[in-house]
């Protein structure tokens, strides 16, 4: 699928905005505080309905402005598709078709983006939380009712914490309800759980043969899901069920002790191996990046599979963060069959030929003053 | 800008009421005052006596103005099943039915430790009570299928089986007359879950 054109009202530093897009790479080129990473956050929206740098929909509106408008047609199985999303004070709309998608679930999912900026290379070093955001996401965008059973489970969550905090406190004798909530949050935790393995099975399938491309069969790449409880991933939702049942009615009086819920997919952590080695303790820098590339281009692969076509690719400012020859690796995959946008400051230090038949966008205080071909 | 008195207190009242901002309370005001004088006693008068007249049931919950209510009170309704729902709007939709003779239960609310609720906040230990009476046989458990609604559904449930009452769940599925296509996942995967055999 690709992005054929994108329209911006009132958005962030544009007022008015009105692109066609290649299918191929469309490089968007500008100084430091133009609105490169703005463009790149507004096609994201279009695809997740939210922002990937900010929660609050007020600061992507033109400061003077009450509304912003972002509107793109998707070309997908050779048809178009309008997408639009809505923001104002009084909330969010997404449109599909012209049609507003009252479920979020309803909505993601039409265009599949994945995203690689220089956070993402901190899949590996960074905290867990950032690899749970990962797999989330990407379940997601390919199985959207997962993200309405997360949700769900989240909901419990917190309803099941503050009854542990009411318990620790001594506010509350009730484990009646504490058995109540432990038997809602499992039916969650196990769904959440199992597709995170059905993903993360097919994540290995691509990263791994990535992974020794890349490294030119020097490594072998491992993903392991580290869970809260001794679970096998050929585990059947009724043994995974009984497992953390078993789990939280030996550490109950540790978890009223604690406040919190201690076990549960909002714990668990993926681990990286290379060469049988932790790649986030002993490996070098440059098997961590290789490692996020791998990833990202299994990711790729994972949602050509799954949905028939390819995602729309977002390189923001990473490319520079790139070696010369991660960058000809990135570059020649996606080359020819990924529609791409990257955002740089200068093309200048980037050698590859696609670079050089892409289509280059000049950005210039939120505007795009012309499209001026390299 | 400076209301008289008597109208600032008005459109203060007004904005106590759910969904009235500022501005529609304003209106509001106004517009009582352009009403006819026997209009807006009858209107001040309602509203004493719903608050005033209007009572808990005490033996199901329920808003009355009569105690016990008038369906507690009719001998001919089959006293051996109570229906548990959250909210009085409830009964007055399963009532519509006309398929239930049985009696309720009204929580007025849900289960939410976030929200500071817990069982003896709503009227849990009353349900418990009535249950002792010998002639109940079945609990009908209606509370919304939502996350609270679930949690309270399978609270009392836990409270309730050693009693050896039968306690049933609300089926979870399709709306009739709907279209199979138009329904969203989540109701579908329930539906399916909950499917039976012909």
């Amino acid at each position: 699928m690709y992005i054929k054109n994108l329209k911006l009202l009132h958005y962030r530093n544009y007022d008015e905005l009105d692109l066609i897009f290649d299918n191929g790479i469309n490089v968007i080129i500008g100084e430091n505080a133009q609105g490169k990473t703005n463009l790149m956050e507004a096609i994201y929206l279009l695809a997740f309905t939210r922002s990937y740098r900010t929660s609050k929909d007020k600061e992507l509106i033109q400061w003077d402005q009450n509304y912003a408008k972002i509107e793109g047609t998707i070309i997908k199985r050779n048809q178009q598709f309008p997408l639009e999303i809505q923001l104002s004070s009084k909330g969010k709309k997404a449109k599909l078709n012209h049609l507003e998608q009252r479920r979020l679930s309803d909505y993601i999912g039409a265009l599949n983006v994945v995203m690689f900026a220089p956070e993402d290379l901190n899949l590996v070093k960074g905290n867990p939380q950032v690899r749970r955001r990962f797999i989330d996401m990407e379940i997601g965008q390919i199985q959207p009712v997962y993200i309405y059973h997360l949700g769900q489970y989240q909901k419990i969550l917190k309803q099941r914490n503050h009854l542990l905090k009411s318990l620790q406190r001594k506010q509350t004798d009730n484990l009646i309800m504490l058995d109540v909530l432990t038997e809602q949050l499992i039916e969650h935790a196990c769904i959440v759980i199992e597709k995170r393995f059905i993903f993360l099975e097919l994540l290995r399938h691509w990263a791994i043969q990535i992974h020794k491309r890349i490294s030119q069969e020097r490594e072998q790449l491992e993903i392991n899901y580290q869970a809260t409880i001794d679970v096998l991933e050929t585990d059947n939702k009724e043994k995974i069920s009984n497992i953390y049942l078993e789990k939280f009615k030996q550490n109950r009086h540790k978890e009223i002790e604690r406040g919190t819920t201690l076990y549960g997919p909002h714990r668990d952590d993926l681990i990286f191996f290379i060469n049988q080695r932790d790649v986030q303790k002993y490996g070098s820098q440059g098997q961590q990046r290789t490692t996020a590339l791998s990833l990202k281009l299994a990711e790729i692969e994972l949602i050509k599979q799954e949905v028939g076509e390819y995602p729309v690719l977002l390189l923001d400012d990473v490319l520079s963060e790139l070696d010369q020859y991660r960058q000809s690796h990135l570059l020649d995959t996606i080359q020819g069959k990924v529609q791409t946008f990257v955002s740089t400051t200068s093309v200048s230090d980037v050698k590859h030929e696609t670079i050089e038949k892409a289509e280059l966008f000049y950005v210039e205080n939120g505007t795009i003053p012309d499209q001026k071909r390299g | 800008m400076y209301y008289p008195e008597p109208i600032s207190k008005l459109i203060d009242s007004f904005t106590k009421l759910p969904g009235i901002g500022p501005k529609t309370a304003v209106r509001l005001a106004f517009f009582v005052l352009n009403m006819k004088e026997e209009d807006v006693l009858d209107f001040a008068k309602a509203l004493v006596s719903a608050k005033r007249e209007l009572t808990h049931c005490q033996i199901c919950g329920n808003i009355t103005d009569q105690d016990p209510c008038a369906i507690c009170q009719d001998q001919s309704r089959d006293q051996t099943i109570i229906c548990v729902v959250q909210d009085p709007k409830d009964v007055i939709a399963m009532e519509k039915m006309r398929e239930y003779n049985g009696l309720y239960h009204i929580l007025n609310g849900a289960i939410s430790p976030i929200d500071g609720i817990g069982p003896e906040d709503i009227n849990v230990p009353s349900l418990l009570d009535r249950l002792k009476d010998e002639r109940v046989s079945e609990l009908i458990l209606a509370t919304n299928p939502n996350v609270e609604g679930e949690a309270t559904a399978m609270y009392i449930s836990r409270l309730v089986k050693p009693s050896g009452i039968k306690t049933t769940r609300i089926a979870h599925g399709l709306p009739m007359g709907g279209d199979l296509e138009y329904a969203d996942e989540v109701t579908l995967s329930k539906a399916l879950e909950g499917r039976r055999e012909l």
